[in-house]
């Protein structure tokens, strides 16, 4: 068993407080949220289990041995409330494309993929699945467009239209540390960029290669 | 990194300055680091160089650049081995520290002259006999070196020539769909993981070399938006958002903005999936706002202007040092 502490990041001698702060942190981090159809979200899964029996362990420990649980924590982290987005709850209209479904929560991309390049049909939940097959292989704008296709088709769904709305502000929301927001146009200021590395970096002599 | 054929990319030489060089996107935001961080970065690239300098002669230490130095550091085990200190032909005077060679170290090195020579090459195949002459010098010096390389990495070296022949078609076919034209680069640039070891880490440096191959395409073919506009060459973000004079509209520049910042977020969520040791407040700081950073400044249409001030401050101090 790992060093709780050390997964926290604290030392023993840290106060309550502290831990929590970290605790937090972490949490914010690996929260499901985050990896929101990533494909590396069962990495983050491991992760998150692995924070939370930390800090159920030190927070059991500090409470005298008791089995109060971290619920004077982040309730909303514990195991219980732990859950990705479930690719086959939702219903399916034909058997083909719950396999696509379970194939995509499986992490098998590509039988999902195989599977939808052999359904002719290609309704709104085709054109979703696709695009969430999409996503998990990196092609964000066709993910995006397929996204659109099957909302104009289905425009009351709401698993839809959730996911074309992470592809417009989904990354607003995304983790990085210290809480400071998240995009390319919220970097502040025109002047951010520091051509005055080369400096620093080559100030030895002249760096000609250098750019 | 580099855009590929389809971008008809410059390479950066010493002799031919380096203003139209693909290279640099990814670069330490010195401002937001410490200075303890901004050296250690300093002797990696160090380390690098003399890495290259042994394993390939003094002619493969031009290819140095950031963009392999952060690959060296992704590639490396997260500790800081033995530090030594040289003087150097770009420091002659002063012995500057830098990072001992190790096997990851040289992993990047290789992997750094076979990514270099293949584009050197793509020079010579996208331009005309007079302007193709320093490119065919460029792969002319680094010949040996590549052949060196690619009999260490012949697995690397086969993803690289394949990836660039299927940009060089996408190219011709005008393809638009810039997914899949960055699609090409991504894999390209996740192949150099793919020595990694441990199942974990090579599935987490793939996804984060993917999304930062992804990124410096398509910040790439931003940066060219207005150059081929006028020279009418291909350009994936342009065919896009249809884009005809090389000016973005709100909308286009919303949009493009926010698969970016997917792709950032693609990394930023591998990258903390891994332990890279010493190199963490560098990784974290290049990945959280480094790279926003640029981006920016390539939308405003301000990165190419600076770059360009920066070469003639750098040439002129070459001129004064000399």
């Amino acid at each position: 068993m790992n060093d709780p502490y050390e997964i926290l990041g604290v030392s023993e001698n840290a106060t309550d407080e502290e831990i929590k702060k970290a605790y937090r942190e972490l949490a914010r981090k690996y929260h499901p949220d985050n990896y929101h159809d990533n494909p590396l979200a069962d990495l983050a899964q491991e992760k998150m289990k692995e924070i939370n029996a930390a800090y159920e362990q030190i927070t059991r420990a500090r409470s005298g041995g008791g089995n109060r649980g971290p619920s004077a924590g982040y309730g909303g982290y514990q195991s219980g409330g732990y859950s990705y987005r479930q690719y086959g709850q939702s219903a399916s209209g034909s058997s083909v494309l719950q396999q696509v479904r379970i194939a995509i929560q499986t992490g098998n991309i590509s039988r999902a993929e195989a599977l939808l390049a052999n359904y002719s049909d290609h309704n709104a939940e085709w054109n979703f699945l696709r695009g969430a097959v999409c996503y998990r292989r990196g092609w964000i704008d066709e993910a995006k467009r397929y996204y659109q296709t099957a909302c104009q088709m289905d425009p009351g769904n709401q698993e839809y239209r959730q996911a074309l709305e992470f592809m417009e502000k989904g990354t607003q929301s995304a983790y990085r540390p210290g809480g400071g927001q998240f995009g390319t146009e919220l970097c502040g200021g025109n002047m951010c960029l520091p051509l005055c590395c080369l400096w620093s970096l080559c100030n030895g002599g002249g760096y000609w290669f250098c750019c | 990194m580099t855009g590929g054929s389809g971008k008809r990319a410059d390479w950066s030489l010493p002799s031919s300055g380096c203003s139209e060089t693909v290279f640099g996107y990814v670069r330490p935001p010195v401002q937001d680091l410490p200075a303890e961080e901004t050296e250690r970065f300093r002797r990696a690239y160090c380390g690098l160089c003399h890495t290259l300098g042994r394993r390939y002669g003094p002619a493969a230490r031009f290819i140095l650049n950031y963009d392999f130095t952060y690959l060296a550091i992704l590639l490396s085990d997260g500790k800081e081995g033995p530090g030594h200190s040289a003087r150097c032909i770009a420091s002659p005077l002063r012995k500057r520290a830098y990072l001992e060679p190790d096997t990851a170290m040289e992993l990047a090195a290789d992997e750094s002259v076979i990514l270099a020579y293949w584009q050197a090459r793509d020079g010579v195949a996208d331009h005309d006999w007079l302007h193709g002459l320093k490119y065919r010098g460029a792969s002319a010096v680094l010949e040996p070196a590549y052949r060196k390389a690619a009999s260490f990495r012949p697995g690397f070296d086969g993803t690289v020539r394949r990836q660039l022949a299927l940009l060089g078609a996408l190219e011709k076919e005008n393809c638009a769909s810039m997914d899949r034209a960055a699609d090409a680069f991504a894999v390209l640039l996740s192949a150099a993981a793919r020595e990694m070891d441990d199942p974990i880490r090579r599935r987490v440096l793939e996804q984060l070399l993917y999304h930062l191959g992804r990124w410096v395409y398509l910040v790439d073919a931003a940066d060219d938006l207005k150059k081929d506009a006028v020279s009418g060459n291909y350009n994936p973000v342009a065919l896009r958002y249809s884009l005809t004079d090389g000016a973005w509209t709100a909308e286009a520049r919303r949009e493009f903005t926010a698969t970016l910042d997917h792709s950032v977020h693609m990394m930023t969520t591998a990258f903390e999936l891994w332990d890279f040791g010493v190199w963490t407040p560098l990784l974290e700081t290049t990945l959280y706002t480094g790279l926003f950073r640029v981006g920016k400044s390539v939308l405003d249409g301000t990165f190419r202007a600076k770059q360009r001030g920066a070469d003639r401050e750098n040439s002129k101090n070459v001129e004064e040092t000399a």
